[in-house]
């Protein structure tokens, strides 16, 4: 009897053991897979966010932006979704879809840098000819106006009514 | 006729000429400047008009609507919509005072949206309940949004006598990027369907 009762006393202890050994690392790993499902959202938000500032910038130069948005709106889908997949604790997609979106806007920040270095570009241009150049065109109309007016009336406004 | 007599002709072609070489540059120069901002949200049925929305609902059927912001601020902006279920005591945004609902979002949409630009996006939700007779009251268990399944339990509505039905609100509020507070601001628009949820 008491050999029965100590090898039970064993068996209760063998199996908490191997429960504890095989539950400690799976909520390690769980607790791993969240941690890094974290970071990753975090770090997709920070390039989401730099990718909008960007987008910001080449939109007040007047730069066309509506390939950027569709990228960024692309993103911005992707990481929704890591987000409802951490919401649902499924930290593997959370963490995938999180890398997606940041992988999505990989040189993104420099392509719209590039847009917003072409727009001032096309902008001065612009201003150059259509302000600049309209005003500098119209002054020397006024300029030749004048220039004809005094030059016609040296010719014939002293001769009064014989212009013929 | 004297040379003089042509002045007031040469001076008007004169200025008109000046005038059409001045044009280009004036239209960019001579512009008004705008002076409301805003956001247009909106939400239509499934083709696309306001006119049909679904109210009597049945338990797992789905249901389509289409989702749209106008951006109107004058520079492209980063929007949050925060989707939102409550019941006929529940907090619900204020329009007066522009504050939101203090219940929390079950499902958010992210958007990117051009000036003078709009942006749309569908939405298609389905409800799974049961109808607790002792109670008189409907549970919720589930809602699901393009697909992703939110889990409600413990969402409760009760018999409502004035329009004789279960009713529950579902509701779209729309933040905007704030990059002064690194966050979203709620942006004083909301917009929202009742549903009544049929038992037979």
């Amino acid at each position: 009897m008491p050999t029965l009762k100590s090898s039970l006393v064993l068996i209760i202890l063998l199996f908490f053991t191997s429960l504890f050994l095989v539950t400690v690392p799976c909520s390690n790993a769980v607790a791993i897979g969240q941690s890094q499902a974290v970071s990753a959202l975090d770090d997709a938000e920070s390039a989401v966010v730099s990718a909008y500032q960007a987008v910001l910038k080449a939109d007040e130069v007047g730069a066309n932006v509506s390939g950027l948005l569709f990228q960024l709106n692309e993103a911005g889908e992707l990481l929704t979704r890591a987000h409802v997949a951490y919401g649902l604790a499924d930290f593997d997609s959370a963490l995938e879809l999180a890398d997606l979106c940041q992988e999505r806007l990989i040189g993104f920040v420099a392509d719209a840098d590039a847009l917003t270095k072409a727009a001032v570009r096309e902008r001065s241009f612009d201003f150059l000819v259509n302000v600049i150049g309209s005003i500098v065109g119209s002054v020397g109309v006024v300029c030749g106006g004048l220039f004809v007016w005094f030059y016609l009336d040296r010719r014939y406004g002293k001769t009064g009514g014989q212009v013929q | 006729m004297s040379f003089h007599g042509y002045g007031v002709l040469f001076v008007a072609t004169v200025g008109i000429l000046a005038l059409l070489i001045a044009s280009p540059g004036l239209s960019r120069l001579l512009v008004l400047p705008r002076t409301e901002f805003f956001t247009e949200f909106w939400i239509l049925d499934s083709n696309h008009r306001a006119e049909d929305y679904p109210f009597n609902v049945t338990r797992t059927a789905y249901y389509s609507v289409f989702l749209g912001i106008g951006n109107r601020l004058g520079h492209t902006a980063y929007y949050l919509v925060e989707v939102k279920l409550r019941n006929q005591t529940q907090s619900a945004p204020n329009s007066f005072n522009r504050t939101s609902s203090s219940l929390p979002s079950l499902f958010n949409v992210t958007a990117f949206v051009a000036d003078k630009r709009t942006w749309e996006y569908p939405l298609a939700f389905s409800f799974d309940y049961r109808l607790n007779e002792e109670l008189s009251q409907v549970e919720l268990f589930s809602l699901k949004l393009n697909g992703v399944t939110v889990d409600v339990t413990g969402f409760r509505t009760v018999w409502d006598w004035r329009s004789r039905g279960f009713l529950c609100n579902l509701f779209l509020e729309l933040w905007i990027y704030d990059a002064a507070s690194n966050g979203f601001r709620y942006h004083g628009r909301s917009v929202g369907l009742w549903f009544n949820m049929t038992t037979s």
